[in-house]
């Protein structure tokens, strides 16, 4: 164990046991898995991505490149959880990623022996030839050789939500500055949204020694949490992380990773910290290797002796605070080599652990740790995720924002304010002052830049996560890849989950180095969000499988759903598409009952889902005259009419009835599809084409529940259930309408039909639909009522030809659906002048016809093209193609709808539906495409 | 959530959408339906909320039956010439969130700021919650919400309520249904 007695933030009385690769072990509350780890002696966490060498733990937070985990199992199992910033839990399971068959005997650590094959880029060059084989062999290989955490492809057990955030300011990171930032915000009434990753607030006064107005800078931390929460206008999200920073003052936050947070804020202030560079040197990579911060929090905050023999590699004041910090606690460092002094560490040597390192002097030493204290990159990554650009600081070896967007205030560390005590003054200043600046013991500072350490034999790693080494950014450069955007791509430096955090820089560094440019002139990255990965969970949310989208449901639904239906999908909608029966033995069966049943006797459809639009105002007839290619302002009170809508480019929109219930109320009707649309459609029209007209519109869709019923004794249905009101034909002709009440509520019924048969329609406000079907059904029972769904809609409406959605494509004109003589000439109207266009009115444009087999025993399909006989089965020979088919049960046969060149002329003709891909060739004849009852006799009833 | 809540749905309110005719004056229909509450939607559009309790208006409510001889053209001849009316009663589904946590609930769903200082008592908005159309207003207490939806997505939309109060942290206490009508 190399748990210290005493010291650190872990409650020594809260004993937590957890497994790692299946073996047994125990921490204390406030651990992370990390410093568990550490305290276990567990050295060795992970197998390196492509190299697969051996990693332990560098750093002590969310820029972790190599201790990346999977938690828990099966369809638990969370892969990549980086170690380092995972909170210890009772019971926790944590498995190592990446190796086979085990993290200590891990095969394909062969690779590491083979590299030179696997210099960057060497997917490109290895595997170009032959190319067939890329995507069988090559890339499932590499995939499997190099890669992180593996999926359970299970459910994802996890429930996720979403919440939402506003505020005035917004305070990123919780360390110092951002403390000081919210407290001076807080104190004069701001709103504040104080935003941390880590679990407890503090950032790097938990894991260093200070003192602050006298005291322990822990002392300062708690009295400033305690006041903070005792305002009611300042709100702590720990455990949370902002990953992008998006327009118009929106950011976006997972807190414990389970909940998605959209956050809008007047202002942000960044007081996101700094992260700790490694050295690149031979050897830096060896489990026992750490940055010297990490080596620090493990001692300081969690209690743990990250060795026995530490050695300190510095370039940095930092890295002298650190030995005096492990001094204090009590674990003196065995040496401090400080490059400053012209010392360095050469290599470092081992393999699954640290052994030795050998100095610039030629001196080698006995370690089992070493930290590196490479100087320190502000953490600007959420200040350029809107294009800011950093520029670099001489003064302070690092990238700066300079420009953030607006808005957006850099604080503390991440403005390159790395003492304590200017740390805590810049975030009181951009907060907006108004609060003393406290005293802090001294924290210098200073650091010197060491980019490479020369003559280093061995593998330098730049960009641990994806095994970029020093050699692989020189090779970039030689390659011509001199850009720092060229060499991240050929090299992926900065292109792994950890997004180069503990990298990038160095990467620049070195490509500066090779081609002879200083670090302005190399220029860096952008930081895009995530700044840390999300999961896609967190971003679905609760809208996953059947809840992906909202549903619609209408009223009948439950009656439906009582009643054997099958739904099927219509937009948004649950549509009832049968009702199927016991015995049944097909679908085909169910329609064709329901067809005949509703054509010899009643049948009831749930058509509550058409759109549906009132049109109020003393010009609604005047608007409908110009939306429509008929007219409307001649319908009388209580008449319906059918209608139909062109596009501004003179095609076909959309159809429907409209009827009219006083002179300036109009009732709109549409297709199901089309219902949004439309509405948008009229508002246009009424808004910005035509403002000075006297009408407004508003979607009634959701008020009325409507049932279709339809067939020849569907008047003696109604007569049971409304026995005071006269259905007669002299009272309620076809297309008649009339207003009145049904057990008090208001109702409407319309006669009209859409499947042929006497039939009407009949609504009622939407919450007294369901009482409304169970009545219709107890009242047609002794009829012998039967429900049918949208599939005997369809088959009975291509028994009448009436054209539906796969005739209304967008594609067809009036004409071409046989309603040319509705355009009116005594009106204009949308799509009029357009409509008119030669190609638009040419003959031989493919229009609307009703087939039928010649064998009548044959099926039909739709999509099938049409041919003259004997043609050729090219496409300069296509005269059109089958839009709908049904096997008709009134006929006995198949028929079907098709838009076939100069269509009207040709009923009679014997033509071929030509089908490669399914039954081959159909021959047909060309008839009306009404084929049911053409003079329509029925709907009068 | 920490805090309970209690969720039931109004069962006594006729709804209609009203939209003023060209040029009126909204003061003018605001003054016609004083005693209807007048949640804006839009520009010269309102959604009219009414308790019919007792009897509602004009055969156009739910809950007890009105009788079927009231004139059924009673509120448009009130504002005949001042503006369209359509009776909406049906179309929207309206749930009334209370308690002290039903301010947090309805801000995991709603992009819009529900703090109290700046939606407060007569506060009302049009926005979406879970990808479903909403219009939210605020009761007259400090911890009631109204929210009207299309009545065809109730379904999803206690769904999103599901799921967003059973979230993670869940305090052991509030194990009760949310859906069970607080008596």
């Amino acid at each position: 164990m190399s748990r210290l007695p005493t010291g650190g933030l872990i409650d020594r009385t809260k004993p937590l046991a957890f497994s790692f690769d299946g073996k047994r072990y125990t921490g204390f509350a406030g651990d992370t898995l990390a410093s568990a780890l550490l305290a276990n002696d567990i050295r060795l966490v992970a197998r390196s991505f492509k190299y697969h060498r051996p990693r332990g733990i560098l750093t002590a937070g969310s820029e972790e490149p190599n201790a990346l985990v999977t938690i828990g199992r099966g369809a638990h199992a969370e892969p990549n959880t980086r170690a380092t910033t995972l909170p210890l839990f009772d019971g926790l399971e944590a498995s190592s990623q990446n190796r086979w068959p085990s993290l200590d005997h891990d095969l394909l650590s062969i690779n590491g022996i083979l590299s030179p094959l696997f210099v960057a880029g060497f997917y490109y060059k290895t595997f170009m030839w032959p190319a067939a084989l890329w995507e069988k062999l090559y890339e499932p290989l590499i995939r499997r050789a190099a890669g992180l955490g593996a999926l359970s492809m299970e459910p994802d057990p996890a429930e996720y939500d979403a919440d939402h955030g506003f505020c005035d300011l917004l305070v990123v990171g919780a360390g110092p500055a951002g403390l000081a930032a919210a407290l001076a915000a807080g104190r004069a009434g701001q709103r504040v949204l104080l935003v941390d990753e880590d679990v407890r607030p503090g950032g790097r006064l938990l894991a260093e020694r200070h003192e602050i107005d006298g005291n322990s800078a822990l002392d300062w931390v708690d009295a400033t949490i305690a006041e903070l929460a005792s305002l009611p206008n300042v709100r702590i999200l720990s455990r949370t992380i902002l990953f992008g920073a998006y327009d118009g003052g929106t950011y976006g936050a997972v807190e414990n990773g389970r909940r998605l947070w959209k956050i809008v804020a007047r202002r942000a202030i960044l007081a996101t910290g700094a992260i700790e560079r490694p050295l690149v040197f031979a050897g830096n990579d060896i489990p026992g290797v750490m940055t010297a911060s990490a080596v620090q929090a493990y001692a300081t905050r969690w209690g743990v002796a990250p060795g026995k023999r530490i050695a300190i590699f510095t370039t940095s004041d930092s890295g002298l605070k650190v030995a005096a910090d492990l001094a204090a606690i009590g674990i003196e460092p065995v040496t401090v080599i400080d490059a400053r002094d012209g010392m360095l560490v050469t290599r470092a040597i081992g393999g699954k652990a640290l052994k030795a390192i050998e100095l610039s002097d030629g001196r080698r030493i006995a370690v089992d740790t070493l930290a590196m204290a490479g100087g320190w990159n502000p953490s600007v990554g959420l200040g350029c995720n809107l294009g800011a650009r950093p520029n670099w600081s001489e003064a302070i070896g690092a990238y700066l924002l300079d420009s953030p967007p607006g808005g957006m205030i850099m604080a503390g560390a991440a403005a390159g304010a790395f003492g304590l005590g200017a740390a805590i003054a810049s975030g009181i200043e951009a907060a907006g002052g108004g609060m003393p600046v406290p005293a802090t013991s001294e924290d210098p500072s200073g650091s010197r830049p060491l980019w490479h350490v020369p003559h280093s034999r061995g593998k330098a790693f730049v960009d641990y996560q994806h095994d970029v080494t020093d050699k692989d950014v020189a090779l970039a450069a030689r390659e011509g890849f001199t850009s720092v955007e060229h060499m991240k791509r050929y090299t992926t430096l900065g292109m792994a989950t950890d997004q180069g955090k503990t990298g990038q820089v160095n990467g620049n560094a070195l490509l500066a180095i090779a081609t002879g440019k200083t670090m302005s002139e190399a220029g860096t990255i952008l930081s895009r969000p995530p700044y840390l990965p999300v999961s896609i969970g967190v971003l679905a949310g609760h809208h996953r499988g059947e809840h992906f989208k909202p549903v619609r449901h209408t009223s009948g639904h439950a009656w439906a759903l009582e009643n054997g239906a099958t739904f099927v999908d219509t937009g948004q909608w649950k549509r009832a598409q049968w009702f199927a029966r016991p015995g049944e033995r097909d679908w085909l069966e169910t329609v064709s009952r329901e067809v005949t049943a509703t054509r010899t006797g009643v049948g009831i459809c749930d058509v509550s889902t058409l759109g549906k639009i009132d049109v109020h105002g003393p010009d609604a007839s005047t608007l409908l005259d110009r939306l429509y290619v008929n007219i409307f302002s001649t319908l009388p009170v209580g008449r319906a009419r059918y209608g139909l809508m062109l596009r501004e480019d003179g095609f076909v929109m959309d159809d429907g009835t409209t009827t009219r219930f006083a002179e300036d109320r109009f009732y709109v009707t549409t297709t199901t599809v089309n219902a949004a649309r439309i509405m948008q459609h009229i508002d246009f029209a009424r808004q910005v084409l035509w403002p000075e007209l006297d009408v407004q519109a508003t979607s009634v869709t959701e008020q009325w529940a409507t049932y279709a019923i339809a067939g020849p004794r569907s008047r003696a249905l109604l007569a049971k259930l409304l026995p005071d009101l006269d259905l007669s034909n002299e009272a309620l002709p076809y297309m008649g309408a009339m207003e009145f009440h049904w057990q008090g509520v208001t109702a409407r019924i319309f006669r009209l039909s859409f499947s042929g048969e006497m039939a009407f329609e009949l609504a009622v406000p939407a919450h007294h639909g369901d009482r409304l079907i169970r009545a219709l059904f107890e009242a047609g029972r002794v009829l012998g009522v039967a429900p049918y769904g949208t599939e005997a809609l369809g088959v009975m409406r291509i028994e009448k030809g009436h054209p539906a959605g796969n005739e209304l494509n967008g594609q067809t004109t009036a004409t071409d659906l046989g309603m040319g003589r509705m355009l009116s000439r005594k009106k204009d109207f949308i799509g009029r002048v357009m409509a008119a266009r030669p190609a638009l009115v040419n003959p031989a444009r493919p229009t609307l016809v009703g087939i039928h087999p010649v064998d009548p025993a044959r099926r039909l399909r739709a999509g099938g093209h049409l041919l003259a006989k004997g043609a050729a089965p090219v496409a300069a020979n296509d005269q059109g193609h089958v839009t709908s088919v049904c096997y008709s049960p009134t006929l006995g046969h198949w028929i079907g709808l098709a838009l076939l060149a100069n269509g009207p002329a040709r009923h009679g003709e014997r033509i071929i539906v030509h089908d490669p891909i399914r039954d081959g060739d159909t021959e047909v004849e060309v008839v009306n495409p009404v084929f049911v009852d053409p003079e329509g006799v029925r709907v009068r009833g | 959530m920490a805090e309970p809540f209690t969720i039931t749905e109004h069962t006594n309110l006729a709804l209609a959408t009203i939209m003023a005719r060209k040029g009126v004056d909204p003061a003018a229909i605001e003054a016609a339906l004083a005693d209807t509450q007048l949640i804006p939607t839009g520009p010269g559009t309102w959604l009219a909320v009414s308790y019919c309790d007792p009897p509602p208006y004009p055969g156009e409510g739910r809950g007890p039956v009105p009788t079927p001889d009231l004139d059924p053209g009673l509120r448009r001849d009130t504002l005949k010439d001042l503006a369209s009316v359509s009776d909406q009663s049906g179309g929207y589904i309206v749930y009334r969130f209370s308690g002290p946590a039903a301010r947090t609930l309805l801000q995991r769903g709603a992009f819009i700021d529900l703090h109290p200082s700046v939606f407060g008592p007569g506060s009302s908005a049009v926005t979406v919650i879970a990808h479903i159309g909403v219009i939210l207003w605020q009761a007259d207490d400090d911890t009631s919400f109204d929210v009207a939806l299309f009545r065809s997505f109730a379904g999803s939309f206690r769904h999103w309520v599901e799921a967003s109060a059973n979230a993670h942290d869940r305090h052991p206490d509030e194990s009760r249904d949310p859906w069970d009508p607080q008596v």
